[in-house]
């Protein structure tokens, strides 16, 4: 759900409009995350004497989301690039990504980075945090990839045709005409991916990243009392992706040009 | 005077030798050779596939050739990449379905190639920008989108983004073929406007009005072939070829 929490002024450019709810919504998130222990602190036991322990989750559990989130839109802007390569070697490379990494469990692969890793080469051994991120990243890169290969081939041949006519060499045909708009229709499926991120991070509890799920299980486990501390963590997922959410409406809202969006 | 002037300076702009063209079983260019000199305005016309377009799309490798040799300012059209964009920096192109970057304004339209590979700073680029923009009647539209413009205006912008970075030769693809009628006229003006700058102009058309009256040479293409090169007045006057005379019917209604 979309929320149109922010009526700014009428006189405001959109690309001005979309800037504040940017900034805004980044500084919600950040006082969130530093201060989500005071509200959750009022509540009644069990939440109240745990709440820092919800708040740290929190914390761990958006970090997960935007070192992987970040990472995982670079590997899918390079799996689609490798997709749509005229060079064969890099077409297999980036399909054999997409095809081993959508058709395996993503718990599998948070499993595998973590455990088998090392066992193929001892210096991959990486912190628990380090291997959740990889594998969601790893993850988000195969979604996001096709996503963004969407987006590459809806631009019309024209456009690349009218780049390369006024003498602009590849690098500034793909960075100035071709991305931008293919990352415009990119856009709707990439928030969807990176909100499926946020929520997917919680399977790094598997390997026992002290995130918001594990936080949530163990509190449960301690108090025997399911119902609030399964709600309050699924409020706060939903708090998140509700802000996440108003982020990625901003950014969409920017590249609007012709005013589709209602 | 400019043009003839230019007209009699030696070597060709651009030469065409024994161009072939084909697209799987359809041999669309056949060894076709001709040449244009500076400051010639040269419409090529023709029944739709006969190779005209293709033939244009060859001068700055938009389509790559199969066989004959293509020489533009001195710079041979081949596969070197750099040979290429320096090449392209020459030839300004004009599509019929105008192809503006519909992300970026009308001005950036027309400042983005100046600053990438002229390497021009944003405000020089943009102040070139302005005056090309006002040339072709638009400056007033400078910080619009292209959707926000008609298709007559941005056919207009697309013309002042080919000029923006000074080439030697404007190709001109079927410039008004995507327009409505009552468009077809302001961007037919601009043309003439600028081949009367004494700009070298190759140009794709059904305006026969245009050829006639801004036209040094029709070019008339038949099955991939130069069937006619001739003066207007020639080519317009007593017509001995059948099939032209068929297509100028045709045209004629």
């Amino acid at each position: 759900m979309t929320l149109a929490l922010f009526p700014w002024p009428a006189g405001w450019s959109r690309q001005q409009r979309s800037s504040a709810t940017i900034l805004v919504a980044i500084g919600v998130l950040c006082l969130l995350l530093w201060l989500l222990a005071l509200p959750l602190g009022q509540v009644t036991e069990p939440i109240g004497n745990n709440a820092q322990h919800f708040a740290e989750g929190a914390r761990v559990t958006v970090q997960l989301t935007i070192l992987s989130g970040i990472a995982g839109v670079l590997l899918g802007v390079m799996a689609a690039l490798g997709k749509v390569s005229r060079i064969a070697p890099l077409r297999w490379l980036a399909g054999g990504y997409v095809w081993v990494i959508r058709g395996t469990p993503l718990l599998v692969q948070v499993l595998f980075v973590y455990f088998a890793l090392p066992v193929l080469a001892p210096a991959l051994q990486l912190s628990d945090f380090s291997s959740a991120c990889v594998a969601l990243a790893l993850n988000a890169g195969a979604y996001n990839a096709e996503a963004i290969r969407a987006g590459l081939l809806a631009v019309p041949q024209g456009q690349m045709e009218a780049a390369r006519s006024l003498g602009l060499g590849r690098w500034h045909t793909f960075i100035d005409v071709t991305f931008p708009q293919a990352f415009k229709v990119a856009l709707p499926p990439l928030v969807n991916n990176v909100v499926a991120l946020l929520k997917d991070s919680s399977l790094a509890y598997a390997i026992g990243v002290v995130e918001l799920t594990n936080i949530g299980n163990r509190v449960q486990s301690a108090t025997f009392q399911p119902l609030p501390v399964l709600a309050t963590t699924a409020t706060i997922y939903l708090v998140l992706t509700t802000v996440l959410t108003q982020i990625s409406t901003a950014v969409e809202r920017r590249f609007d040009i012709e005013g589709k969006m209602p | 005077m400019s043009r003839a002037a230019n007209a009699a300076g030696g070597t060709p702009l651009i030469s065409v030798d024994k161009v072939n063209k084909r697209f799987g079983q359809h041999h669309v260019l056949r060894d076709v050779s001709t040449h244009f000199n500076a400051g010639e305005v040269a419409v090529i016309v023709g029944a739709s596939g006969s190779g005209k377009s293709t033939l244009l799309r060859t001068l700055n490798r938009l389509e790559v050739h199969d066989s004959g040799r293509i020489v533009v300012d001195g710079i041979e059209v081949c596969d070197n990449q750099r040979q290429l964009e320096a090449l392209r920096t020459e030839v300004g192109m004009v599509f019929q379905q105008f192809n503006l970057f519909p992300h970026l304004t009308v001005l950036e339209n027309v400042a983005l190639a100046p600053r990438r590979v002229r390497r021009q700073g944003r405000a020089a680029a943009q102040h070139n920008a302005m005056e090309l923009l006002e040339r072709v009647g638009l400056k007033a539209h400078a910080h619009k989108h292209p959707f926000a413009l008609s298709g007559g205006q941005q056919q207009r912008v697309a013309i002042a983004r080919a000029l923006a970075m000074k080439p030697r030769v404007m190709l001109f693809d079927e410039p008004t073929s995507a327009l409505d009628p009552e468009m077809v006229k302001e961007v037919l003006d601009v043309m003439k406007q600028l081949a009367s700058s004494g700009m070298t102009m190759l140009v794709v058309t059904h305006e026969m009005g245009f050829a006639r009256e801004v036209g040094d040479r029709i070019l008339f293409f038949d099955q991939g072939r130069i069937a006619q090169d001739a003066p207007p007045a020639q080519f317009f006057g007593e017509q001995h070829n059948e099939r032209i005379r068929a297509f100028l019917g045709q045209i004629a209604h």
